[in-house]
């Protein structure tokens, strides 16, 4: 990101390459419309780029990116009125094939794992796409998100408990 | 299951869920977008010289309506066509610019000024290019009302002419005063030194 923004554009192309598909699916489950999805991320890119004269070597790049997704998402839900959480509506693409049997109990696992995901409260399923996606420690996730690490550890935790017991039903 | 950090089935599931990518058009825009804004001053720089040549021309459009009004006819071949006097008319012509009005400084910038018609031409009728950049340097009002391209156009005249050093000259204003502009390969073969 220092290189960039001394003007080595093929560092930022290097940065967006690595965060590209981590971040779009972050954004993509956490609003779970395509087409807002593609909108959000793009304008968090954009942000990254006008910002780019602001970061510094303090943080980690990928706590800074998140950041800026962050907020970016923050305002999104202020602008809907943190709308109900619902259940999922798109499709999880079948897993690796096996015998019929398998195959659909390993669907139903994904799909009961999509609709938890969905109806998770915002910040823990944000927690938890941080951690997943974006490979974040705990630290990492309290500081893009602006809380405590105690808050962020217990968001976490609890995201994982209910996604654990979709898959255990 | 104490680190609240580690679930590999629900990390495995939730990557069984898909690994979607952004469409590629919107990769392009970004990266696209990443490039045009790696030169932060490109922009404001050549807003700002746009600004500074459209003042120009505004200030130069009103003085010509001013003078137009006052003296009567102007002939605008007479303005656009640079003198036939050597150099030191011209400087004296640009000596006696600032006192406008009044006499000008030197015999034969006065006959030369009478031979205009227009006591009070503007220097930037008779050496654009010079004045063009101290012009704008000092803020007067004097900014040649001209693209990079008329510029161009009267640096190739200049060499096509033979007044070599008044090119050069010329053409080392316009490097300073337009840094980045590209020219093209037949203009350059116009304007470059010999």
């Amino acid at each position: 990101m220092l290189a960039y923004r001394q003007g080595d554009t093929g560092a930022f192309e290097t940065l967006y390459a690595r965060h590209k598909g981590p971040l779009y699916r972050f954004v993509l489950r956490s609003v779970r419309e395509r087409g807002l999805a593609e909108e959000l991320y793009q304008e968090i890119w954009m942000k990254v780029i006008e910002a780019r004269g602001r970061y510094t070597v303090q943080a980690k790049f990928t706590t800074w990116l998140y950041t800026i997704a962050h907020h970016r998402l923050t305002d999104h839900w202020r602008k809907r009125g943190l709308r109900a959480v619902d259940i999922a509506d798109h499709d999880p693409p079948a897993p690796a094939a096996d015998g019929p049997e398998r195959r659909a109990q390993a669907r139903q696992d994904l799909e009961r794992l999509a609709a938890a995901l969905a109806a998770l409260p915002a910040a823990q399923r944000e927690a938890f796409l941080l951690h997943e996606e974006g490979g974040m420690s705990v630290a990492e996730i309290a500081a893009a998100t602006g809380v405590g690490e105690e808050a962020a550890k217990s968001r976490l935790r609890y995201a994982l408990a209910k996604l654990r017991e979709a898959l255990d039903d | 299951m104490t680190d609240p950090e580690r679930d590999t089935r629900v990390s495995q599931h939730y990557r069984a869920l898909g690994r979607e990518e952004p469409p590629p058009g919107i990769d392009a825009a970004i990266l696209a977008a990443a490039r045009r804004r790696r030169s932060r001053w490109a922009v404001p720089v050549s807003i700002a010289a746009v600004v500074v040549l459209a003042v120009g021309v505004t200030l130069r459009v009103q003085m010509e309506e001013r003078r137009g009004a006052d003296e009567v006819v102007l002939s605008p071949q007479v303005m656009q066509t640079p003198p036939p006097a050597a150099a030191p008319a011209r400087k004296a012509a640009r000596d006696a610019a600032p006192l406008l009005q009044s006499e000008p400084a030197r015999p034969e910038a006065k006959q030369e000024m009478r031979a205009m018609q227009a006591p009070a031409a503007p220097p930037v009728a008779v050496a654009p290019a010079e004045q063009a950049a101290s012009g704008v340097a000092a803020g007067k009002i004097s900014a040649a009302p001209q693209t990079p391209e008329q510029w161009l156009e009267r640096i190739a005249e200049l060499r096509k002419a033979g007044r070599d050093r008044e090119a050069d000259r010329s053409l080392a204003e316009f490097r300073k005063r337009y840094p980045d502009y590209r020219m093209s390969e037949a203009m350059r073969a116009r304007v470059a030194p010999r």
